[in-house]
């Protein structure tokens, strides 16, 4: 598939001697939303490490197998460029304690050294917050720390922060867990717009979530990749047994 | 607008434009029956097919949002409604595509003298009000307006009850019409039809809208 | 029923009050010090006392210059040795919580917090007075600045552990390198931490005398010279309070004051910036 941003080929990890994802092949298919979801334990977020490189932080973590960026294997880039071009957001909000919000939103900038004129500067501040739909509520208050907002703005400052790098990826980990049902959904409604700039894979346990917001939904057990689907198709029609177990409940 | 509110807009605009082909289906199929226009009979034959279509279409949204979105409340009842009134359309539909196919089985003319006897004309003018008035009810959240569906319904029953009487008069009357007057039969069982149809809708009208279930229960209307 | 329930409720009541009353006696022996030294020391405290040399046995007045500066130039100098190996020392500490190495240093630096400064005093006699043959503020500033290193190590350690691992990641995800993290993201953030830290060591070996004896030595004239005797306030203490001379107690009490005051004044300090300058995680 040409207009895939990313392709796993037979991708594993590990943790030590555990093998925690075992020969994915997944293709994720430009401006799109892929929800990853699986019970805990299923290595959905050791995957999502694994694309932009997080995972080898880890002491004893280690990897076999390809993740084509581009039709690039990102482990055979330097793991500090791969991160430049795939974005990330976390479980728990976490903007930088000690930047204001406008420093958070270019962080990836000011912290990696990349001097902007301040024209180039602002602008980014505004696309980038205006994208994650913030900049109205925060316009004016773009000098106060980022750990002034609630947890929704947090996340939301979070996401801005990835989307000024204008990465090609955005991965997500369980983005919402930590937000209240409201915030939840305004995060989720911004997938829908992020979709048309990025390409996002969203982990998440929600299954629910995984439906509502996603194109195509991968579901992860015991480490494998046991179907990968449209979301519709999945959740009317789900191939395998275990996915059907899985999302009716019915699972031991 | 959320996504899930663009998907439940979009079903309803869906619902909409079935509504819409049904109600000229029908129409069509009176005016055929009326200027005995076997052409105009034919393409409501052939334009069942976008009826059928229609119903698929809205069966599979349906199934996707039950299935991606779990609605609640209103939605589900305005879900739970739309699957309904989609079925009952779609029944519609085929009433008109069965009258079309009378009318291009149909020899020669009817007898004015027959359809004037059987109040058939009347019956498909009521019948086509009731079904208009139901998607106006649905469209403008009327359900007073719904609920006077219910007593137009009983006028289409009453006619169809005195249709046998009438046309078995008609027949003595006039031995050679048999079959022209067991078709106009037909058709009033059909159009009676529509009319119960058409109460079924009303019935998920008021139920999207209000959430009281009246099926079963004529004491409650 | 009644008799066993007042009795447990006046126990409890018997065993708070006791609590508190303990809680003042903590209190009693430092406000005992401060009222006994200011007494003794506060009337020699005026500005010819900053800035005059300590006169000779029989002259009255004099001051304690020598002794400030020389602690100041000692500390500082010890600062600056202690505080980079301190900090990046932390950094390690708190990066590689499991590793072969952090284990022994960790034992390490605990062992050094245990050793007695005097002994700390011998070894730089050695290290460092001996094989150049002269007595110099630079082998006490070195004395001080291993006495320095544990307290130092272990509060940034323990303030960079309690940053929250997702600070790291996001810098991480951020595509920033592992220098750039540290020094741009988490280092800055546990700033007040460290500092504080930095700051309690000061006052910590502000006051130590016994490593000095051997190193520093001691100097009744004003001296600058890093590589020569020098003069410091504990010492000064030191060799004038033993003295049978009544106007160099005074001048001792004096110099006391001045340095309670300063290892005062660093501990309110430090606890004004962390609350004021915490960065809310």
């Amino acid at each position: 598939m040409e207009n895939s941003v990313i392709i796993s080929k037979d991708f594993n990890a590990y943790f030590g001697e555990n093998h925690v994802v075992k020969n994915v092949n997944i293709s994720i298919p430009r401006n799109s939303v892929v929800a990853v979801m699986g019970p805990s334990g299923c290595g959905k977020t050791t995957f999502l490490r694994g694309i932009n490189r997080m995972h080898e932080l880890v002491a004893g973590a280690s990897t076999r197998g390809e993740i084509l960026l581009n039709g690039e294997n990102v482990y055979d880039v330097h793991p500090i460029l791969v991160r430049q071009r795939i974005g990330m957001v976390f479980q728990r909000p976490n903007p930088f304690p000690n930047l204001s919000i406008y420093d958070n939103v270019i962080a990836g900038y000011k912290l990696n050294g990349i001097r902007l004129p301040k024209a180039d500067r602002d602008r980014i501040v505004e696309h980038s917050l205006t994208r994650v739909a913030l900049w109205n509520e925060v316009k004016d208050a773009l000098n106060k720390k980022g750990s002034f907002l609630s947890g929704g703005q947090q996340q939301r400052l979070c996401i801005a922060r990835a989307v000024a790098m204008e990465p090609d990826v955005l991965l997500f980990d369980e983005p919402t867990s930590a937000l209240d049902p409201v915030s939840t959904s305004t995060v989720e409604e911004l997938f829908h717009e992020l979709k048309n700039n990025y390409t996002l894979i969203i982990v998440t346990h929600n299954m629910q979530q995984a439906a509502r917001v996603s194109d195509r939904t991968a579901f992860f057990f015991l480490g494998e990749l046991v179907e990968y689907e449209e979301t519709k198709q999945m959740f009317t029609n789900p191939k395998d047994a275990r996915t059907q177990n899985y999302i009716t409940g019915r699972f031991s | 607008m959320t996504q899930f509110e663009t998907e439940i807009h979009g079903v309803r605009t869906e619902l909409t434009s079935m509504w819409q082909l049904v109600i000229s289906q029908l129409t069509k199929g009176k005016d055929a029956l009326l200027r005995f226009d076997k052409h105009l009979a034919r393409e409501v034959v052939q334009t069942e097919k976008r009826v059928n279509a229609f119903e698929l279409k809205i069966d599979r949204d349906c199934e996707n949002i039950f299935a991606l979105f779990c609605p609640v409340a209103v939605d589900l009842r305005f879900l739970l409604s739309v699957l309904k009134i989609n079925n009952n359309l779609e029944r519609i539909g085929d009433i008109a595509e069965g009258i079309a196919k009378y009318i291009l089985d149909t020899p020669a003319r009817f007898d004015e003298h027959l359809l004037e006897a059987t109040e058939l004309v009347r019956m498909m003018d009521l019948s086509l009000d009731i079904l208009k008035d139901a998607q106006v009810a649905f469209e403008n959240e009327n359900t007073i307006l719904a609920r006077t569906i219910f007593s137009r319904d009983e006028v289409l029953d009453a006619i169809n009850k005195q249709a046998d009487d009438r046309i078995a008069t008609c027949i003595q009357e006039k031995p050679a019409s048999i079959h022209e007057a067991l078709y106009i039969l037909s058709i009033i069982r059909k159009l009676e039809r529509v009319g119960d149809q058409s109460k079924n809708i009303a019935e998920e009208i008021i139920f999207y809208f209000e959430a009281k279930v009246l099926k079963h229960q004529k004491g409650l209307l | 029923m009644k008799a066993p329930i007042k009795y447990r409720i006046g126990k409890s009541g018997a065993f708070e009050a006791l609590t508190t009353v303990l809680a003042v006696a903590c209190i009693l022996p430092l406000l005992a010090i401060l009222y006994y030294i200011l007494r003794a020391g506060i009337r020699r405290i005026n500005w010819h006392f900053f800035i005059e040399l300590p006169r000779p046995v029989g002259e009255a007045g004099g001051g304690i210059a020598n002794a400030l500066t020389g602690s100041l130039i000692i500390i500082a100098v010890a600062a600056v040795l202690a505080i980079p190996l301190g900090v990046l020392c932390g950094i390690f500490l708190s990066e590689h919580k499991t590793s072969r190495l952090a284990y022994w240093s960790r034992l390490a630096v605990d062992i050094l917090q245990g050793v007695p400064s005097i002994v700390i005093g011998i070894v730089c006699y050695f290290w460092l007075v001996k094989p150049f043959g002269s007595f110099s503020a630079f082998s006490g500033s070195v004395a001080l600045a291993i006495m320095m290193l544990p307290i130092v190590i272990r509060s940034t350690e323990e303030t960079l552990r309690l940053l929250p691992d997702s600070l790291k990641e996001a810098a991480f995800a951020l595509g920033l390198p592992f220098h750039r993290v540290i020094l741009r993201v988490i280092v800055p953030c546990g700033l007040s931490g460290i500092l504080s830290g930095v700051m309690l060591s000061v006052a910590r070996i502000a006051g130590e005398t016994a490593p000095l004896l051997f190193t520093a030595f001691g100097n009744p004239f004003l001296s600058t010279n890093i590589t020569r005797p020098m003069q410091s306030l504990p010492l000064l203490i030191f060799n004038y309070a033993t003295s049978p001379y009544n106007d160099w107690h005074d001048l001792a009490w004096g110099a006391s004051v001045v340095l309670l005051i300063f290892v005062l004044f660093l501990n309110v300090f430090t606890k004004l910036m962390t609350s004021k300058w915490k960065i809310q995680l």
